[in-house]
């Protein structure tokens, strides 16, 4: 059995927190106000081009291109939601402060041969995203399995996205694959070999190395993250003075929407009956009647 | 003699020093009271024996005030013996025996007034007191002078504050009113009239009746009585009618920008104040009135003032008339805030008919005015959808779009797409017109800022060789920072533009429908279904059947602008409605009124102002009429013209798309007079018939002519530019969003699979569905959005205001989180029926005219500047201000007061000022279009 733990976001302290707060875990936003430089002074060469007259074309494409780094962000920043719509089983993921290229996470393993394990990773995902290769998985301690690198830990993710197409293909798709490999085992073209002919010739065996990887790997839970970022996924021992409150407080508090935002709301109206599409078609009717 | 016993109070010291005992209070008053008695007992007292008698009053009330009550609330001594002895109503009687004058009244009540407010026990729960406060005040009803009219408010309201505290006297406030012979509930009905009074007074007796609606809420009895034996709900609301009548019918505009009304204009208005004050009161009556009384006065301000009196003034002779008129109804909008009168209120713009044409449709109408009329109109539609209500917004833009007749069928699933990777940002970016490229505006006007953007430059892949494992990992990613220099307003409008849609996210959470192009089913909704009165009458028996007729919309340029829609359409399949009715009476009057002010038989009294633009306008309808009775009488000239338009796309596949937002264009270019000079439109009037002739024969030539062009030079250069411009593009790839199980199957993620459905080419699903899906009806999202599309596609040569409201509006508009909308404004994959026009096609073409205006004007780009700094110096005097929260300078909320006119740019050079919104205009929407992208999707509970 696992021993209780926590695991808890680090978070600089100098960060400011934006008016969501824990409500979820929001990925770095744009740092903008805290790292910027200086104003610029006028006529700057960089920027302000000569005012040409006529010349449209050459233009145009800079106008596109100033966005670039806001439609990245925000691609990914859709991506996030999407992981956090699939409420995918036992799998958590935070994207790192320094980058959003980058995201921290933990997959807990509720049954099967690797029952037990928690396996933490990174997913590095291409800058050129999503016109790129498909995202690197890598676990941060080399799980014995086929189909991860037993040195460097990284998942064999392209053989299930062996082109990576935007709009069909989304990062949650590969916390779902990285899932699904310690419950269905595939030993074709392993990047282990040694773990993918023990499973084939000698399931026993290939079991107990299993119980030990996963058994070598809960005992470094409570190791420093790996990459240190603020908000790198950390675990630490059971505390019951730093956690008690909040396990009370996750077990306790079933968050409703409609208290959570009450007071500082702007309250629509309706008077539209469920169903129709007439206005004041609702039973309490309408005054000139 | 009240008034000597309360100054003696004031100054601090009372009569009675603390610490006397009170058994010898007791006596003192005792022994006052025989001395009282004995000279109330004669029947013709002397004025030193009246004087007398007024002192010893003065002391026992003092005594009576200051004594505490007994053990276990008792009553104490002095208070029992003023019971027993029926003190109060003795000397109320002896008063009135004698002389009673207002003086004596005034006396009396500022008597009863420190009693009620200074005792130190309850007082009213016993009738000898109770009654003949009763009879005093009844004996002060209906009286005439203004400081007993003072003094009995604030009884009453006092009486009312102890009401409130302590509602078990209520009781006795009925029984003592029955006792007198009447079944009314007297503090109530004297303080009814009130209820309109200016001032301390009026305040006063208002608050006084809040108290009592309150307690109606809890209390059946003061309900019924209220809502059934008194005139107090028809009292309030024909005030209002009252009131309302009192108002300016014309409005002294302070300038051209001015387009609503803000506080510091009304507050200078005291007959406007006096009707806000009463309309206030009915919203607070409304808040806290049981449901009885707030049905009551909901329906009498919607019959008795709304209907008779509000709705006529909405369709006045003049256009200052109307335009005060709506600047009113916009300013009572802002200030009800109560849903009940809200929805009094809404109920009657959307679902009333004055002379059988629906108050909204009017009100839309009006919109595309020339006028300050248009500019005020677009302020009220501004307060509309701000107010996330449903109804609304289903009547003014969603009812279009549910049938999703607007798009082709095969698009209907993109509808709830999420544009993942903000590709419709980068479209509408792309359309930054090259004279405003960010490259081109140094600082102050492009606040640049660097910015870290970070990157992985390395993974670990590099690190396999080395073999060891936990410390090889060690910084082996690392994060590489790039600057980026980036317009810092951008970052203001996405902040914006989060605010705006999550707002709205939880606004619409009341909602009854997702509006997702599935709930409401489409198919349920289909425009026969939808429009066509007969039909929605019998399915919904009691409401108004929602029907718009097109040809009503006067002054409605869009449907001149789109001739596309009443031309194609075969003439057979046109609903029996079509025939142009005559327009409604309201628009007729004022036509007359301008045209006989054009013929010079006509002198208004007042000065009329705008007579050169309504000139201008009548000459523009007439030339219009004379057209339209044209292009009907040559039916088959015009048909047969259209057969060769149908016919030509199956020679080129491009032109079934291109026509019809050329013709648009074109036509429109025809129809406006060129510049609103004034010799033009005479000469256009003098010459009606013939000029209107040509003018119909010019465009038909025209769209001949252009027919002629896109045949022979398909691939040509006009055609190119008109393509990038206009043509609807096609999605990039489809998205999937599959329901995965757990279980899922990879191999459908990687390439070798087939896709499910291959890319559409733009204009492949145009032939099928242009045949099949338009078999009934011409796809049209309404008469709201077309006419802002068409303000907006004339950008250029409306007025700074004008398009700060109008992008304002279409900004609000892009907030909501709806699919159906969403997609209809920021979905630029989304491909529309070929007749539709999308804010997208009317921006590109507003991009066309600024390259081209740029093109041609060597002074341009300097203006450009100018206006830039101008608008800048101007956003700053805002943010100083303090008036406003928002950093985006569309939408922007005008004062009053207008900044200095700037120095390098006259404001009359719209096309510049334009050119400047439009490209802020754009950063607004991708703004908004890239968080929609993250905000719409998070499912509510998370």
């Amino acid at each position: 059995m696992l021993p209780f733990f926590f695991f808890s976001l680090q978070r600089s302290d100098n960060e400011e927190q934006s008016g969501h707060g824990e409500q979820r875990a929001s990925p770095a936003r744009l740092p903008f106000g805290k790292k910027q430089l200086p104003p610029i002074p006028k006529n700057a060469a960089p920027i302000t081009k000569p005012v040409t007259t006529g010349t449209p074309a050459q233009s145009a494409n800079g106008t596109h291109a100033s966005y670039g780094p806001f439609y990245l962000e925000y691609s990914l920043l859709a991506e996030f939601t999407l992981v956090i719509k699939q409420k995918l089983p036992g799998i958590y993921v935070q994207p790192s402060y320094k980058s959003a290229l980058m995201w921290f996470g933990v997959i807990f393993i509720r049954h099967g041969l690797y029952q037990d394990g928690v396996f933490k990773f990174t997913v590095y995902i291409p800058d050129n995203y999503p016109d790129g290769e498909c995202p690197k998985l890598v676990f941060d301690i080399p799980v014995f399995h086929p189909l991860v690198d037993p040195v460097s830990g990284e998942l064999d993710v392209r053989r299930a996205f062996t082109k990576w197409r935007r709009n069909h293909n989304h990062i949650w798709q590969v916390l779902m694959y990285a899932r699904t490999i310690f419950y269905k085992i595939n030993t074709v073209e392993p990047l282990n070999p040694e773990a993918a002919v023990l499973y084939d010739k000698d399931v026993h065996l290939f079991k107990s190395k299993v119980v030990d990887s996963v058994k070598l790997c809960n005992s470094h839970l409570f190791d420093q993250p790996k990459i240190d970022d603020p908000y790198a996924i950390s675990f630490s021992p059971w505390n019951p003075a730093v956690h008690e409150e909040a396990k009370e407080r996750m077990f306790t508090y079933k968050r409703r929407p409609e208290d959570h935002h009450k007071g500082t709301q702007v309250s629509g109206l309706s008077w539209v009956k469920p169903g129709s599409t007439q206005p004041f078609s609702k039973e309490d009717g309408s005054p000139q009647s | 003699m009240a008034s000597m016993v309360a100054s003696g109070n004031r100054d601090g010291q009372p009569l009675v020093p603390k610490g006397v005992d009170p058994e010898t209070c007791m006596i003192v008053f005792k022994n006052h009271w025989a001395q009282v008695v004995k000279i109330l007992e004669k029947h013709d007292p002397l004025r030193n024996e009246a004087n007398a008698v007024q002192n010893y009053v003065e002391h026992m009330l003092f005594l009576l005030m200051e004594e505490d009550s007994g053990q276990a609330g008792a009553m104490g001594p002095i208070l029992e013996f003023v019971v027993m002895e029926n003190v109060m109503e003795r000397l109320f009687v002896w008063s009135l025996r004698r002389e009673f004058t207002d003086d004596m009244k005034l006396e009396q009540l500022k008597m009863y007034e420190m009693l009620v407010g200074q005792a130190r026990q309850p007082l009213l729960h016993h009738k000898p007191i109770l009654r003949p406060l009763m009879m005093l005040l009844s004996s002060c009803s209906g009286t005439a002078a203004p400081q007993v009219e003072a003094e009995l408010v604030l009884l009453l309201n006092q009486l009312c504050c102890v009401l409130a505290k302590d509602p078990s006297i209520l009781e006795l406030f009925f029984h003592t009113s029955e006792d007198q012979g009447a079944t009314n509930f007297l503090i109530f009905s004297l303080l009814i009239p009130f209820i309109h009074r200016e001032g301390t007074v009026g305040q006063q007796a208002r608050d006084a009746l809040l108290l009592i609606m309150a307690l109606s809420a809890e209390n059946e009895r003061v309900a019924k009585h209220v809502a059934e034996n008194t005139y107090f709900c028809p009292v309030l609301a024909t005030g209002l009618s009252g009131l309302y009548s009192s108002l300016p019918t014309k409005l002294e505009v302070p300038n051209e920008e001015w387009h609503c009304l803000h506080k510091e204009d009304w507050l200078k208005m005291p007959s406007l104040v006096q009707f806000l004050n009463s309309l206030e009161f009915c919203n607070a009556v409304i808040q806290v009135a049981h449901p009885d009384i707030r049905d009551q006065l909901v329906g009498y301000i919607y019959n008795g003032f709304l209907v008779p009196v509000l709705a006529p003034a909405l369709h006045k002779l003049t256009l200052e008339e109307v335009m005060t008129t709506t600047a009113y109804l916009d300013l009572f909008l802002r200030s009800v805030t109560e849903p009940a009168l809200l929805q009094t209120f809404l109920s009657f713009i959307l679902l009333h008919r004055h002379e059988s044409v629906h108050i909204l449709d009017t009100l839309v109408s009006r919109i595309n005015t020339p006028f300050q009329l248009g500019t005020v109109s677009l302020a009220l539609f501004r307060t509309l959808i701000g107010l996330y209500c449903e109804d609304v917004m289903l009547q003014l833009v969603l009812r279009y779009l549910i049938p999703c007749n607007h798009m082709m069928l095969s698009q209907r699933r993109v509808v709830r797409e999420r544009d993942c990777y903000s590709v419709s940002a980068a479209k509408i970016l792309a359309l930054t017109p090259s004279c405003c490229s960010p490259d081109r505006s140094p600082p102050p006007l492009r606040q640049l800022d660097s910015i870290l953007f970070s990157k992985g430059a390395e993974t670990p892949n590099s690190t396999r060789a080395t073999g060891k494992r936990d410390t090889s990992f060690k910084g082996t990613f690392c994060v590489v920072y790039y600057e980026i220099y980036l317009d810092v307003s951008y970052l203001h409008y996405l902040y914006d533009a989060r605010l705006s849609i999550s707002g709205c996210i939880q606004a619409c959470q009341v909602w009854s429908a997702l509006y997702d192009g599935e709930d409401p089913p489409p198919e349920k909704y289909q425009p026969g279904v939808l429009e066509e009165p007969a039909l929605t009458r019998t399915q919904m028996p009691n409401t108004e059947p929602p029907a718009v007729n097109q040809l009503e919309l006067e002054w409605d340029d869009s449907y001149d602008a789109c001739p596309v829609q009443t031309a194609e359409a075969p003439v057979e399949s046109k609903p029996p409605q079509q025939p142009p009715a005559e327009p409604p009476k309201h628009i007729q009057e004022m036509r007359k009124t301008a045209i006989m002010l054009v013929k010079g038989t006509y002198i208004e009294e007042n000065e009329f102002q705008d007579d050169v633009m309504v000139y201008d306008l009548v000459a523009k309808k007439d030339a219009r009429d004379v057209e339209r009775a044209k292009l009907k009488s040559r039916g088959s000239e015009s048909e047969s013209t259209q057969q060769g338009s149908a016919e030509l796309p199956l020679k080129n596949g491009l032109s079934l798309t291109l026509p019809p937002s050329l013709m648009a264009e074109n036509s429109m270019k025809t129809l406006e007079p060129k510049a609103t000079g004034q010799t033009d439109c005479k000469s256009n009037l003098q010459n009606n018939n013939t000029a209107a002739a040509e003018l119909g024969d010019d465009l038909l030539a025209q769209y001949e002519e252009l027919i002629r062009t896109l045949d022979s030079e398909a691939g040509g250069k006009q055609v190119k530019t008109d393509a990038e411009v206009k043509k609807p593009v096609a999605p990039a790839a489809e998205v999937e969003e599959e329901e995965e199980e757990e279980e899922m199957d990879f191999t459908s993620f990687s390439a070798e699979t087939p896709e499910p459905e291959k890319v559409q080419s733009p204009f492949g699903p145009k032939f099928c569905s242009g045949s099949v899906g338009r078999s009934h009806s011409v796809p049209f999202t309404g008469p709201f959005v077309s006419v802002l599309l068409s303000r907006m596609e004339n950008m250029l040569s409306n007025s700074l205001h004008v398009n700060l409201l109008l992008t304002g509006i279409l900004a609000q508009l892009a907030a909501y989180p709806q699919p159906l909308l969403r997609s209809f404004l920021l979905n630029t994959n989304l491909v529309f029926q070929p007749t539709v026009r999308s804010l997208y096609q009317v921006l590109a073409t507003v991009k066309h005219q600024i390259e081209e205006q740029a093109a041609s004007r060597k002074d341009f780009p300097e203006l450009i500047t100018a206006a830039q700094h101008w608008l800048l110096a101007r956003e700053t005097s805002f943010m100083a201000a303090g008036r406003h929260s928002s950093h985006g300078e569309a939408g922007r909320i005008l004062k009053s007061s207008p900044p200095p006119k700037p120095k390098a740019i006259s404001l009359d050079r719209t096309d510049v000022f334009a050119t400047v919104l439009f490209t802020e205009f754009l950063k607004e929407l991708a703004a908004i279009a890239q968080e929609h992208s993250i905000l719409s999707y998070i499912p509510m509970e998370e």
